[in-house]
């Protein structure tokens, strides 16, 4: 008969574990409250022009309520020269036909979420009569605060005292489709940039579509018998016209030069947008060689 | 047999401190049947601790430096990992009273923040990323944290200047801080 061996665990050592997992458990609930913001779902709302309706999940997974608003701006990713992006929120001045601000409503507009408790918002669309067939845009922008705003109380006659609220904002991008969407992405121009360590490899593209543009772009250093160096890729949305920058390690091995970048952009390889909510377009993929 | 009741408890408390852990989890990968999806992670922001001047005098400035663990102003931005984002912050030139009758000036200089990328809590252990950056126009290339802590910190300092002649009370002001994907 197998002579079963089990460990028995001293007074000592017992308690200690105990209060090792007690502390272990006071610490996990004020973390949890700690990482809990409001969460906004999903990243990108698309409204087509048949029902032109949608709706957003907003969710408080802390132990305070948060007072929220919703709020309308204009904003697409825009870049400098040397391929940094950025997205400037509008509210006025606003030149671009496919801008949607002015015309998606949201209800409601204010409100309070309990604590772990949640709400729908939903968006309905009035668009302009006779509006051109594509893509109209705008950024739905989440404002979220503690439900209960303590202002600190000044004890000392003469004391003077400070607090500041910190407002979060969240900018999710709204799309609404109508009519036939073409999505069509044309290169114009690659330029590559060798520093002491990396290789910047900066990728100037145009959106010829009616539709944003929102794929990956993958570029991969390869040595004079094609062997990968290194490879890194991004999340691409193109709007407009646009320049993005990805940088490749240039790392030490047993690798022949010359080397070249092998530059891939594809629409396809989206995991995180439903398939149902992408417009499909064209492939790139070219060669760039090194002048080292 | 006592031993044996209390690595039973010991074992039910794992699994509460668990879910707790899990509950702070928010999956990228949502399974269901033999039928996988990616799902991009919600980006959200937090204020994890506020900037805080504490009690400051007539005449006497204040300043809280963005390395300064216990008053820093904390924001942790959550996300996909690897994700770009773009961030600003609109900020106040002053603070005012409840009753509006009376306003401090507050000042935030052009390296009064530090954005962590390595997901790196404490300010004064900065990790990777820009340091002593201008808060009034955050850096370009953003990206969310790794893979195992899909969070970016935000470490703010800033200075408060009251007058010679400041009324005693309580100041406010707001801080606003937003973020976008921007790559959707």
């Amino acid at each position: 008969m197998k002579k079963k061996n089990r460990v028995l665990i001293g007074d000592n050592s017992r308690n200690s574990l105990w209060g090792f997992f007690i502390i272990l458990t006071l610490l996990a609930a004020p973390l949890s409250q700690l990482a809990a913001g409001v969460l906004v779902a999903p990243s990108v709302i698309v409204l087509q022009d048949k029902s032109k309706t949608g709706r957003m999940n907003l969710q408080n997974p802390s132990n305070s309520p948060k007072e929220v608003s919703i709020s309308f701006s204009y904003g697409i990713p825009e870049s400098d020269s040397l391929g940094n992006v950025n997205i400037f929120l509008r509210d006025t001045g606003i030149t671009d036909p496919h801008s949607a601000l002015g015309w998606v409503k949201a209800f409601p507009r204010k409100l309070i979420i309990p604590p772990h408790g949640s709400q729908v918002v939903r968006f309905i669309a009035k668009p302009p009569k006779g509006i051109a067939d594509g893509e109209y845009w705008v950024r739905v922008v989440v404002e979220s605060q503690e439900g209960t705003t303590s202002i600190p109380s000044a004890s000392d006659a003469e004391q003077i005292t400070t607090q500041l609220n910190m407002i979060m904002r969240t900018a999710i991008m709204l799309k609404y489709r109508t009519g036939e969407l073409v999505a069509s992405l044309e290169l114009k121009e690659t330029i590559v940039k060798v520093n002491e360590t990396s290789v910047d490899v900066i990728v100037d593209l145009i959106n010829n579509g009616n539709v944003s543009y929102v794929g990956l772009l993958e570029c991969r250093l390869l040595d004079a018998d094609k062997k990968i160096v290194s490879k890194n890729h991004i999340q691409l949305a193109v709007y407009k016209d646009l320049k993005r920058r990805v940088t490749l390690p240039l790392v030490e091995g047993n690798f022949k030069r010359p080397y070249s970048v092998a530059v891939s952009i594809t629409n396809k390889g989206r995991k995180d947008i439903p398939s149902n909510e992408m417009v499909f377009g064209n492939d790139l993929a070219y060669f760039v060689g090194l002048n080292e | 047999m006592k031993n044996i009741l209390d690595i039973k408890k010991m074992i039910y408390v794992l699994i509460i401190l668990g879910s707790v852990l899990i509950n702070k989890v928010s999956a990228q990968d949502v399974a269901n049947g033999s039928a996988t999806a990616n799902v991009q992670a919600a980006l959200s922001i937090v204020a994890t601790q506020d900037l805080q001047f504490g009690s400051v005098f007539q005449g006497v400035s204040k300043t809280v430096t963005n390395n300064d663990a216990a008053a820093a102003g904390i924001f942790t931005i959550t996300g996909a990992a690897g994700a770009g984002i773009s961030a600003y912050m609109t900020l106040p030139q002053y603070i005012s009273t409840a009753a509006g009758d009376d306003r401090m000036t507050i000042a935030f200089r052009n390296t009064d923040i530090t954005i962590d990328s390595t997901s790196n809590a404490d300010p004064s252990a900065f990790g990777s990323g820009w340091l002593d950056v201008d808060p009034n126009s955050l850096p370009t290339g953003l990206v969310i944290g790794s893979d195992v802590t899909p969070h970016t910190m935000l470490f703010l300092g800033g200075r408060v200047i009251p007058s010679v002649d400041q009324s005693a009370g309580s100041y406010t002001g707001n801080i606003i801080v937003t973020v976008a994907y921007n790559g959707i």
